[in-house]
């Protein structure tokens, strides 16, 4: 709260700065400012939006966005926007406090992860962890977009209030996400079908519990070594658990996460041999992804090549 | 689990060795530290890092060596500190302060500039006791060897600093070179124990056992040993206690640090009442 206030007053500060400096080129007349959280609703806004939107990423790339704070000129740029698109509470529990420092009469708030029904946080099968997910995220999982099913309900609601926010353009918007509908309902399939005959239907993850959703939707038993937070610490007995269990199964690969040091998968892997393969939970991308064209589809396609590697599959 | 099954996991032996060299060097320094009023030492220059993360962006440098990039700045801030204690006579706590909080703004502005990161380059820079490689152990060793062999070979001089800087000098002490080299051997032990263990750990193990051995200490000489074994008890005793209970094993070693004290100093109130 008292860095709301601080931003207040920053924003006082940097708006007639801003009017002089001008860094920000004009925006263009007509086109609906969107602004949006995490890259996969960045990604499904310009999808949809096409060039009759201008779509902005929120927290900068390689950020991990459990974490993320606002620097005052984001705020200045929701301030700007016609609508802002968040993941959904659990996720982002600072977008409640950062939207009561912004007019909201001209700003349309999108929950992206409207009508999904959300899955408990953490490890089932521990049930220390499902209450470790520390309050903000109040025992529900919040990476729901990892299950292709969510993502296309979230470019769902997106397109729904596009159509509702700029009427002129809703069969534009419509047609796109139709068409983007029917790429990730193929994906989608080719995840079925991909995972359908593996050697192994357990998969271990080195980082915190990211993939529930993507485990549930395709029939997977998911094991983290952590649980939902993503800053917590590892516990020494569920280091051991994950080492026996894989040992056990003779499991040979172990999943790391993005953007964050390996360190935990790396020890899992030096104790069983097990090969360190990269599962990107799409919260966000590093600088180079991002300015290299990576897209929530060409990760997912990625994620579902090492997933078939590392589940033995045929 | 017994104790020898979980020693059969190769993390759980290396984190006691590396744990219980890590703690002897910062329990030895930590005597010395907390004496000069630079306790807080630790954790200021790890703020520091988050400045040398920022160049390390810059230079688009390798995330497994985003720690050698810090070392010369974390030195050099453990030089500012010494400097504004001694030239402009501010007080310990205020010169950690002022470099602590320079680092962190300046990481802040130059993070900002460079528009983004590729990766997390903190979750580089700061390791968890649980997750230590075999190079790490080497890494380790070497430390503790530097650091001891440094402590051995200047102790009178250290001692005399410690005690009365003034008549330390007075009586032909070089108190500037010691305490430089006070200072640059703490900066290197933060910035790569730190690498090893984690943040939290080593400030912990910089204050705590030192603390708790100056309420039983009879000689400068005992304080050292008492706060070496001390540190090390607590880290065999954490690493042991956060498996039996399922917790995490850094916070329980902080958390066994905090109970014996308590003990100490209750056991040495008790003492006095009588």
């Amino acid at each position: 709260m008292k860095y709301l206030r601080w931003c207040v007053v920053m924003l006082f500060l940097i708006l007639p700065l801003g009017a002089c400096t001008q860094k920000e080129p004009a925006t263009e007349k007509g086109k609906v400012q969107v602004v949006t959280t995490l890259f996969p609703l960045y990604d499904f806004a310009r999808v949809v939006g096409g060039d009759r939107v201008e779509v902005s990423l929120l927290v900068p790339p390689g950020v991990e966005p459990h974490s993320f704070e606002p620097k005052p000129e984001d705020m200045v740029r929701i301030n700007r926007a016609g609508m802002f698109v968040y993941t959904n509470p659990y996720m982002e529990p600072w977008v409640a406090g950062l939207l009561k420092g912004i007019d909201r009469r001209l700003l349309t708030v999108v929950d992206a992860s409207r009508g999904i029904t959300f899955l408990p946080a953490g490890d089932h099968d521990d049930e220390h962890d499902v209450n470790e997910g520390g309050h903000h995220h109040a025992g529900m999982d919040p990476h729901v977009w990892l299950s292709i099913s969510n993502a296309r309900k979230m470019v769902e609601n997106i397109a729904a209030a596009l159509e509702v926010k700029d009427p002129p353009n809703a069969g534009f918007y419509r047609k796109n996400a139709a068409a983007y509908d029917q790429k990730l309902a193929e994906l989608d399939r080719k995840f079925q079908e991909g995972l359908a005959n593996c050697g192994t239907r357990q998969f271990f993850h080195g980082g915190h519990y990211a993939f529930g959703y993507l485990a549930d939707r395709y029939g997977l038993q998911y094991v983290s070594a952590y649980a939902i937070s993503a800053d917590a610490e590892p516990r020494p007995r569920k280091l051991t658990a994950m080492i026996d269990q894989i040992r056990r199964s003779g499991t040979k690969y172990i999943f790391y996460e993005e953007l964050i040091s390996p360190r935990v998968a790396e020890t899992i892997s030096r104790e069983t041999g097990a090969t360190l393969l990269k599962l990107n939970g799409i919260h966000n991308l590093s600088r180079d992804e991002l300015h290299g064209g990576a897209t929530y589809f060409s990760l997912m396609e990625q994620n579902l090549a090492d997933l078939r590697t590392g589940l033995q599959c045929r | 689990m017994t104790i020898s099954e979980i020693l059969s996991y190769g993390f759980i032996q290396r984190a006691l060795v590396a744990g219980s060299l890590i703690a002897v060097l910062c329990a030895v320094l930590g005597v010395f530290l907390v004496l000069r009023r630079l306790s807080l030492i630790g954790d200021g220059l790890a703020h520091v890092t988050f400045g040398s993360v920022a160049i390390a962006l810059f230079l688009r440098i390798n995330p497994a060596v985003v720690t050698v990039a810090a070392i010369p700045i974390v030195l050099l801030s453990s030089f500012g500190i010494l400097k504004l204690t001694d030239k402009a006579r501010i007080y310990g706590d205020a010169a950690i302060g002022i470099v602590s909080s320079l680092g962190i703004a300046c990481g802040v502005l130059l993070a900002s500039v460079a528009g983004g990161f590729n990766i997390d380059l903190f979750s580089y820079l700061f390791g968890n006791i649980l997750a230590i490689g075999t190079g790490d152990l080497v890494l380790a060793l070497v430390l503790f060897t530097i650091v001891l062999l440094a402590v051995f070979f200047f102790y009178y001089d250290l001692v005399a600093i410690t005690f009365d800087e003034e008549l330390a000098r007075s009586s032909g002490i070089r108190t500037k070179t010691i305490n430089t080299v006070l200072v640059l051997l703490t900066a290197l032990t933060v910035v790569l124990a730190m690498k090893l263990v984690g943040i939290m750990l080593i400030s912990a193990l910089l204050i705590l056992p030192a603390v708790t051995a100056l309420q039983v200490a009879v000689s400068f000489r005992a304080t050292i040993l008492v706060a070496a074994i001390l540190a090390v008890g607590s880290v065999v005793v954490g690493i042991f206690g956060s498996f039996i209970l399922n917790l995490p094993t850094g916070a329980s070693i902080v958390v066994v640090n905090f109970i014996v004290f308590m003990l100490v100093f209750s056991g040495k109130k008790l003492r006095q009442a009588h």
